[in-house]
């Protein structure tokens, strides 16, 4: 199975290549084979159209190369020839006492240097796509011109958008706001991971540059940044891993359970029940979390109960707690097991939402005859149920054990402003123990303006995400458990 | 490329200045904009029309926006370029402001201000509170205006329970709350609180040119204590039963329970403090605590509000004008007389309304004590997790090496470089 899982990646890789060098030789050939004019579109975008009489298109395609031209005059060139250095010259500026203004130099900032280069790459990457293609698609319509066959008029053209080529029209804009809004930032999160963007380089008043591998090599311990960042950066990823397995499997078979025990027939007043947990939903999470950290903080009413009723004392007389309350949110262990146990609170209905949907859709025939050979409730939940809900919620499973890994507001409302750590190495890096990576990440730039070591984290963190997601989603979608199942 | 620039710029500049000369810049509208606290907002729009009025040559169009002083800093260095031309900030924010280029140097600009305010730079400082004005300095060069000095801790306690020799002392304090059943309560886990037990023994923080943080509390001080020293007896307050440990940024809710016959705290918990003192209602310095065999006034952070102009503000000498208006002598008073804010303009301190203000009087009484704390973004995390640690007795009084090591690896994390 792992063979062929291989085999599959490897021939998805393989086709990906080929298509790149179909795409190559098809320009090639165009290049080889094609007439004057489609070798003019090589300088004249619109040669090629202009010439077999789609006047339209040649005009469009001109406009667009002018557009192109101008877009690098104007705009790229200001920034992309300062990326090698990220810009040289700082702000400085006279006060002109007419005015009452100051008058700056003409100074770089970094930040939009890096931004704007990078908008163009991925601009004049584009248009070297489209330019291509332009010249392909000239020689195509030479070589029909040759053969006799019908060219299409524009409006032609137009109307193949909304018949065979519809799929162009409909992914225009989703593929438009893919790159603009995640492509584009997510290179720009590579990117500054390899810069020194921080606190002692922050645009427009400083300027950053690159700097290479170290922040990566400072992240893994290698010297450099205080020498407890690699000794943080590791015990939280071990909490991080710990809190996203625990967070999701409790959640998970929490629901279940939730849903059955709702779904049994036995149970009184189902929707009532079914609306009690709900309201936990419907409530923000930054009130409902906010208010259960006040209820149980140090001196919160959780630790006032438990000293009326003595339990903090006797806790006290047994070992477990050092301090004049339980230290629920406050101290590592304490902590990290409220913290497990509050999100199940809060993540349950969600789960017993999901699962009362797949029951209800229980192949009832198997039901039926697993009673009739005389099963036990709990043989049907083993044999039929599980494996059934296993098989539906699988995905979902792996994407929220994902969505975990960057659970951010469980943790940051929970402990930010209670939870002081008393590890003094943790400290050093402004890191705490029931910090997740993202939570250590927010407060490292959100604080202490760390942009660079922020981004190398975020890579890390993508990595993880990613490696695990392909392959839990390989395991568990692929090949045939549909059949295994049925 | 950089001297072709450069030219260019100067050249521009000064067919901009030869231009400009003679056309009265009165006929153009002067956009401000000004962030400040969600609770001065009434105020500042008052004030504003005060600066209009001021300036009645000049048209302008001043816009008002909320950002808490103790956020400013955040939401300014996320983009200094679209922030506020005007802003409120803490002052334990200034180094960092300054350091990205947020603020701009008043000192360059004292000739503006003369021009149009009629007032010097000198006029400025000598009008505030030495202390207020050496906080708002870096490196001798003043970068905003003082606006508040209430940005400081002192002790509130109940007079129903303690008297005034009782708040003397830390000893005679927490003995005399033991025997009332009450605690007294104070933030060990905050580097801001914490460190005025160092302070009042002669420690000092300081910045580097670099913003890495000095520190030498894992040594001897001036006074002749070491750090040790110190944490052993800040171990032995907040081991003593009538002492609650307060998380930061609880003290009003434990205060509000009524566990705490006194409280270190600031003039933001006055309100909270008369309603559950009542007629008890009292308010005075820190104590003194028990270092080695003597009694050490305990220190205390001199924190300050400033007003501060964005060093990119488009229109930036009325930005300098308008800044100087919000903290001017009225400015101040109408801050006290409406939202009770201490004042740091030395006449308003010494007006009598300011000096009947319990809390504002306590923090005076405070004042001689308080330390301006230099500190980088480093001191923070370091310094709470030492606060938590005494506060959890998670140190052995008798463990000299252990506190000995405890303080090591704080210093080496707060003077740790920026990376």
């Amino acid at each position: 199975m792992a063979n062929e899982n291989k085999g599959g990646a490897a021939a998805a890789v393989g086709g990906f290549f080929r298509a790149i060098g179909g795409f190559f030789s098809d320009f090639g050939t165009a290049v080889v084979k094609g007439d004057a004019f489609t070798r003019l579109s090589l300088v004249w975008m619109g040669a090629g159209y202009a010439k077999r009489k789609q006047y339209i298109k040649a005009l469009l395609m001109t406009l667009l190369e002018a557009g192109i031209i101008l877009f690098t005059v104007f705009f790229a060139m200001q920034y992309v020839p300062k990326f090698g250095s990220l810009g040289t010259v700082e702000p400085e500026q006279v006060f002109n006492m007419q005015t009452m203004k100051n008058e700056w130099n003409d100074y770089d900032n970094s930040f939009q240097i890096l931004l704007f280069s990078l908008f163009s790459f991925v601009v004049w990457f584009a248009a070297f796509v489209v330019w291509v293609k332009n010249v392909i698609h000239a020689y195509h319509l030479q070589k029909k011109e040759e053969e006799g066959g019908h060219i299409n008029t524009f409006r032609e053209d137009l109307h193949s958008l909304i018949e065979e080529k519809f799929h162009i029209t409909l992914l225009t804009l989703p593929v438009l706001g893919v790159v603009i809004f995640t492509m584009i930032p997510i290179l720009l999160l590579i990117f500054v991971a390899f810069t020194n963007y921080d606190q002692n380089h922050m645009p427009p008043t400083s300027l950053f540059t690159w700097t290479g591998w170290t922040n990566f090599i400072s992240l893994f311990g290698g010297g450099g940044l205080t020498s407890t960042f690699g000794y943080a950066f590791v015990r939280i990823l071990g909490w991080t891993l710990v809190w996203a397995f625990f967070a999701t499997f409790t959640t998970y078979i929490g629901g279940i359970l939730l849903s059955l025990l709702l779904n049994s027939r036995k149970t009184r007043l189902p929707k009532l029940w079914r609306t009690l947990f709900i309201i936990t939903i419907a409530v923000p999470q930054f009130v409902s979390l906010l208010l259960v950290r006040n209820f149980f903080s140090n001196g919160g009413i959780v630790n006032t109960i438990c000293a009326n009723i003595g339990l903090t004392g006797f806790l006290r007389d047994i070992g477990l707690v050092s301090t004049s309350y339980i230290p629920f949110l406050s101290a590592p262990g304490w902590a990290h097991v409220m913290i497990i146990l509050i999100n199940i609170w809060i993540g349950v209905p969600y789960q017993m939402l999901i699962a009362t949907g797949v029951l209800m859709n229980l192949p009832s025939d198997q039901l039926e005859s697993a009673r009739v050979d005389g099963a036990s409730p709990f043989q049907v939940f083993k044999s039929i149920t599980m494996p059934y809900l296993l098989f539906v919620t699988g995905p979902a499973l792996v994407t929220d054990f994902v969505k975990n890994i960057n659970n951010f507001n469980v943790i940051y409302l929970l402990t930010q402003d209670v939870y002081v750590t008393t590890n003094q190495a943790m400290a050093n890096s402004q890191a705490k123990e029931v910090d997740l990576l993202v939570t250590w990440l927010f407060r490292l730039t959100q604080e202490y303006y760390n942009y660079k070591m922020a981004s190398a984290i975020g890579i890390i963190v993508f990595i993880i995400c990613a490696v695990f997601t392909l392959i839990a989603f390989n395991r568990m979608i692929k090949g045939d458990r549909e059949g295994t199942y049925q | 490329m950089k001297m072709s620039k450069k030219v260019a710029a100067s050249v521009l500049a000064a067919a901009m200045a030869l231009s400009m000369t003679g056309a009265a810049s009165a006929e153009e509208t002067i956009s401000l904009t000004l962030w400040g606290a969600e609770e001065d907002q009434a105020l500042l729009a008052e004030l504003v029309e005060g600066f209009k009025e001021a300036y009645p040559d000049q048209s302008f169009d001043i816009q008002i926006g909320v950002e808490s002083e103790s956020t400013a800093k955040d939401t300014v260095l996320t983009d200094i370029e679209a922030a506020a031309d005007v802003y409120a900030f803490a002052s334990d924010q200034i180094y960092d402001l300054v350091k990205a280029g947020a603020l701009a140097k008043l000192d360059d600009y004292g000739e503006a201000l003369q021009g149009v305010a009629g007032k010097t730079l000198d006029d400025v400082k000598a009008a505030n509170d030495a202390g207020s004005v050496e906080a708002a300095s870096v490196d001798g060069s003043l970068y905003a205006f003082p606006m508040a000095g209430d940005n400081g801790f002192f002790l509130y306690y109940d007079s129903s329970v303690l008297s005034e020799e009782d708040v003397a002392s830390w000893d005679s304090l927490l003995a005399a709350a033991e025997a009332a059943g009450k605690q007294v309560g104070m933030t060990l886990a905050s580097g801001w609180y914490n460190a005025s037990f160092f302070y009042g023994a002669g420690f000092t923080t300081g910045l580097n040119e670099d913003g890495t943080t000095a520190i030498d509390w894992n040594g001897t001080s001036a006074d002749g204590y070491t750090g040790v020293q110190v944490v052993q007896s800040m171990l032995n307050i907040a081991g003593n039963p009538a002492f609650m440990a307060v998380a930061d940024g609880d003290i009003s809710n434990q205060l509000a329970s009524g566990a705490l016959c006194a409280v270190v705290s600031g003039t933001w918990d006055a309100v909270t403090a008369q309603e559950v003192y009542g007629d008890g209602y009292a308010a005075t310095k820190l104590p003194t605590y028990t270092l080695g065999e003597e009694q050490v006034q305990q220190g205390s952070v001199a924190g300050y509000k400033f007003v501060g102009v964005n060093a990119y503000a488009d229109n930036f000498g009325w930005a300098v004008m308008l800044a100087d208006y919000l903290t001017n002598e009225a400015s101040q008073q109408a801050r006290f007389d409406q939202r009770e804010i201490g004042p740091t303009n030395l006449t308003v301190v010494e007006s009598d309304s300011v000096k009947a203000n319990t809390a504002i009087a306590a923090l005076a009484e405070q004042s001689p004590y308080g330390v301006v704390q230099l500190v980088g973004g480093k001191y923070w995390d370091p310094a709470a997790t030492m606060g938590e640690l005494i506060a959890q007795g998670k140190l052995s009084v008798d463990d000299e090496a252990g506190i000995q090591e405890a303080l090591d690896t704080l210093v080496e994390g707060v003077t740790a470089p920026i990376e």
